[in-house]
């Protein structure tokens, strides 16, 4: 461009503007902080025990990408249309969205990707078995499922040895279909199957398949649960009419009808006690749950108990048996003692203490005891190193044996959920992977994570909670059929909006909007580039960005 | 009132042209917001300050019902919401917003860059009396304290008036390449409804064609507006801003009569004159006073006093050669000022007197300070006036203040009309 030379003011222009682009002015140079892109962890995803990435999948859904976001689903947790319906959800508890209205429905959305797939047999195969080595896995639960899962991505050969008849273990036997459908578990165990997981079924180490038989692998994970009760303790726990929450729940899943009397009571507060307390209304019958605390120490989830009460279920807390009394070896009555609550136990609820006289007596003619698990290890060898009625591991689920490797609820520290059963066979995978030689087990430096006063809520008009469809309770109980329904397409949608999508850039624009400078761009894939030789470091971008996924740094200063 | 009466009212007042849609009773916010939507403006950008509100509500529903396609901008401040203009107007778009006292104040710096950038953004201004002490109510002192800033200034004295200057204020802005202010009066009109005449769209779109910019920001072709000259240019981009503000006199008589050829109503460009047939002593005023004026003028002359009135609508470009012309005719001129320069005297007197000095006939002008802060001006009130212009050969200080509350006499630093014109009339 040429020089203009204005010598009167007739030739002025009646704004005074440049005549060329300013940009070869590199204002950069005016900054001592500089913006960067840096995604952070949201705090469901740490939340959860699988480590599902939410926010990515949640923005494959927000696309309307919904193999994609199952896919991404599917890198941590091969089950999740188990999870969608039966996790207790622990993500959404630490969901930032909680303080500001109500947390997002997260299980709600993981349900709904997974149900959206549920024809969908593509799954993200990552390559053929290029690894020689083979690994057993021992039970089909959860935690059995998802190392085996795990490993065969990483290119393993893996058998599943499963006592029973079908796979799926608790899942199967322990879930009652109106919580976890069994066409969602044969689904996703086919998936399963179909990357190449073989499962040996009928197949009882120590029992029609010995120990070793094993020997022949270069790893091994056990993974067989908690399948046995807890006894209560109590004189008369043999008659005839009392069952243990587990056994009832199998006959359930079994297809049986286990005979029920018309005075039914569940001793226990857990998911078991929760799960064959439902099962009996469905069954035609009144039940009522005796639990020796009191509803907030409850372990079952919260909203299981609510479900519970609304479908009719009775409660009766602070209270703990004492005898079971029969009839012509029929149980009649059971004596109870009331209970307090005194100083809180190593769980940190605070530990029931019997009031003494308190005893009174119910007539009853089927109790269902549900007040535990432990695992039947009945079947290991040689001396296992144990902590309590567990197998001990280490914190890479090595049981000390080389090459053996145990986790979920038949190791040292389960909390007896299915969410945890998937995490220790996820990571008991990359341990395994490890011990085997292939791969360092670390993901690089752990990640920030973005507190609720760091989101920008100015971009979050306060929205409801998606409302979940359900089956009318006077039906519900009539029927073992599902009771939660999935959201429609649009709740989804709805939902997925709400999520602040804590550090997770969503490619909103919103930095690029307000950057004064005109300074921030997207390239041809889309991402944003800073022109640092522009930017002057005001960080209007950083304070706008919505969700916390920039940030500023110091530039270093140079002396010259 | 008979039939007959009414209609002849309603011609007087042109509603019953035929450029009139539908009639409507309004208050002057909604006047506002209604001009803006005919002038199909596409950026609003406003912060709401009472008694301004009732503006950006209207035209808030408006753009929702999208009976007006323009980008409605919410902004934390008033200095925002003229920097949201000044963008909009630098991208060729016509901009409008609207602020009161000391959100316009607020705006001070911006001001001055909308006039520098020649940019022709219009605004509303309620006039309401600046804090402290906080008031809500009218006086002038606001958009008078932004006199030096390069825009051009209306005051209206009607709900009609307000529409009508909204979309002359377009036509001139983007003639002459200057931002305008079109002033209201807080309650007397910005919340008081008054029939107003709404024209068709297709007329208001022949007078007032599409904005086309001087020039505008273009991605394609880069440029730095505003940018720092030396001291060789700056002094000819202040002439260059002065010599628009000059034009613009002729621009706004131009555009007036042109408006009334197209909707039937002219408010005489930059004064109107009112009995000014053999008027001896003339008051000037603006604003909703003008109004009040006019009643106390009709009875004065029905007893045969030579009073006339002069309203003053525009202040900025100043009717220099309207006054001067004016003075040939008159004994004396009173100017009734709704404002206060402190260490001086009312601005419009300061201004009219500061014109005179170089005329060649100077009649003897009276200078009154009435109606701060929403003080009512009535025709009693301006009776004292024309009495104290008819009694006194010469004011006895150089502000009088009128109706002030006072137990002495205001004098000679302050005359005070009521003690001094009319015993009867005790001060109120």
């Amino acid at each position: 461009m040429g020089q203009y030379k204005f010598t009167t003011v007739e030739e002025m222009p009646p704004l005074a503007f440049s005549l060329e682009s300013t940009r070869k002015i590199p204002t950069g140079s005016w900054r001592h902080v500089r913006p960067i892109y840096k995604e952070k962890s949201s705090p469901c995803e740490i939340g959860c025990p699988a480590g599902e990435n939410i926010p990515q999948y949640f923005d494959l859904v927000r696309n309307g990408k919904y193999e994609e976001a199952w896919h991404k689903i599917l890198e941590d947790n091969p089950l999740p249309g188990v999870t969608g319906r039966v996790c207790y959800h622990p993500c959404e508890g630490q969901c930032n969205r909680g303080p500001y209205d109500e947390e997002i429905a997260i299980h709600n959305i993981e349900r709904f990707v997974a149900d959206k797939n549920f024809r969908n047999r593509n799954l993200p195969r990552s390559g053929e078995f290029h690894k020689s080595e083979k690994i057993a896995v021992i039970g089909s639960g959860p935690a059995g499922l998802s190392c085996a899962y795990q490993l065969a991505r990483k290119g393993y050969r893996v058998v599943i040895y499963e006592s029973e008849h079908e796979p799926g273990g608790m899942l199967r036997y322990g879930i009652p279909h109106y919580r976890l459908p069994k066409n969602i578990l044969n689904k996703e165990i086919g998936d399963i199957k179909s990357q190449g997981v073989d499962i040996s079924v009928d197949s009882k180490i120590g029992g029609n398949v010995a120990w070793t038989e094993l020997e022949k692998y270069d790893a091994v994970f056990v993974a067989v649960g908690a399948t046995s009760s807890r006894k209560m303790e109590v004189d008369g726990e043999d008659l005839q009419g009392v069952y243990s929450g587990v056994e009832f729940l199998y006959e359930l899943n079994n297809g049986r009808k286990p005979k029920v009397g018309n005075r039914v009571v569940v001793i226990g507060g857990g998911n078991t006690a929760i799960d064959a307390a439902r099962s009996v209304l469905r069954l035609g019958k009144k039940v009522t749950v005796l639990y020796r605390r009191t509803r907030s120490e409850m372990p079952a989830v919260p909203e299981e108990i609510e479900e519970a009460e609304k479908e009719g279920v009775k409660f009766e807390f602070l209270v703990a048996p004492e005898e079971l009394t029969g009839n012509r070896g029929k149980v009649s009555k059971i004596e109870l003692i009331r209970m307090k609550l005194g100083e809180p136990d190593e769980s940190g609820r605070r530990k029931p203490v019997p009031l003494r006289n308190s005893n009174f007596t119910l007539p009853v003619d089927t109790v269902i005891s549900a007040i535990g698990e432990a695992p039947d290890l009945s079947f290991l060898p040689y001396s296992f190193l144990k902590k309590g009625v567990r197998i001990f591991v280490d914190e890479n689920y090595s049981t000390g044996v080389p090459g053996i490797f145990a986790g979920g609820d038949s190791a040292t520290n389960p909390n007896g959920t299915v969410v945890n059963a998937i995490r220790a066979g996820k990571e008991a995978a990359i341990s395994i992977d490890e011990f085997l030689g292939w791969r360092a087990k670390s993901d690089g430096a752990p990640r920030e994570i973005v507190k609720p006063e760091e989101i920008n809520t100015f971009y979050f008009p306060h929205e409801k909670r998606v409302k979940i469809p359900r089956m009318k309770v006077d039906s519900s109980v009539s029927t073992f059929k599902e009771v939660n329904k999935t959201i429609s397409d649009a709740q989804a949608l709805e939902e997925v909006e709400r999520c602040f999508s804590c550090g997770t850039c969503l490619h909103c624009d919103v930095c690029m909007t307000f950057c004064p400078d005109v300074a921030i761009s997207k390239d041809e894939a889309g991402e944003y580039v800073i022109d640092y030789d522009h930017c002057k470091g005001c960080g209007i971008c950083v304070n706008e960005c919505p969700r916390e996924a920039m940030e500023l740094v110091e530039e270093e200063t140079q002396w010259v | 009132m008979g039939m007959n009466d009414t209609n002849d009212l309603r011609k007087k007042n042109g509603l019953m042209h035929p450029s009139v849609d539908k009639v409507l009773v309004i208050e002057g916010t909604h006047a506002a917001s209604h001009a803006v939507r005919l002038a199909k403006v596409q950026v609003i950008a406003a912060y709401p300050i009472t008694p301004q509100t009732g503006v950006v509500e209207k035209l808030s529903e408006i753009v929702s019902h999208r009976e007006l396609n323009a980008k409605f901008i919410k902004v934390e401040s008033e200095h925002s919401a003229m920097a949201c203009c000044i963008g909009a107007s630098i991208s060729g778009a016509r901009a409008f917003t609207a602020t009161s006292s000391q959100g316009l104040a607020l705006m001070h710096e911006l001001l001055h860059w909308a006039a520098g950038s020649r940019l022709p953004i219009v605004m509303v201004n309620v006039n309401r009396a600046m804090a402290p002490p906080w008031s809500i109510y009218v006086d002038h002192n606001d958009s008078l304290s932004q006199r030096d800033t390069g825009w051009i200034q209306f005051y209206a004295e009607s709900n009609q008036e307000v529409l009508d200057t909204v979309l002359q204020a377009y036509k001139i802005a983007e003639t002459v390449s200057l931002p305008i202010m079109i002033n209201l009066d807080a309650f007397v009109l910005s919340h008081t409804s008054e029939p107003v005449a709404i024209p068709k769209q297709e007329v208001v779109d022949e007078f007032l064609p599409e904005r086309k910019a001087l020039f505008k920001v273009d991605p394609a072709e880069p440029h730095a507006f505003g940018a720092l000259i030396g001291p060789e240019a700056y002094m000819e981009m202040r002439y260059k801003l002065f010599q628009a503000m000059e034009d613009a006199r002729e621009v706004i008589r131009r555009v007036d009569s042109e408006y009334s050829e197209k909707f039937g109503r002219s408010y005489g460009g930059l004064v109107e004159e009112y009995c000014m047939e053999d008027a001896e002593i003339v008051l000037m005023t603006s604003a909703t006073a003008v109004s009040t004026a006019r009643i106390a003028v009709d009875e004065l002359r029905s007893l045969g006093f030579p009073v006339g009135l002069m309203k003053v609508r525009a202040f900025r470009p100043f009717p220099v050669d309207e006054i001067r012309e004016l003075a040939q005719r008159v004994h004396k001129i009173g100017v009734m000022d709704r404002n206060i320069s402190f260490g001086a005297t009312g601005m419009i007197y300061q201004e009219t007197k500061a014109v005179l000095y170089n005329a060649s006939v100077r009649p003897k002008l009276f200078g009154f300070i009435a109606g701060l802060g929403g003080r009512d001006i009535t025709p009693e009130t301006i009776k004292d006036i024309y009495s104290y212009l008819l009694n006194h050969d010469a004011p006895e200080s150089e502000t009088i203040w009128v109706g002030l509350k006072s137990g002495q006499e205001v004098r000679p630093e302050g005359g005070n009309a009521s003690s001094a014109a009319f015993g009867q009339n005790e001060n109120v």
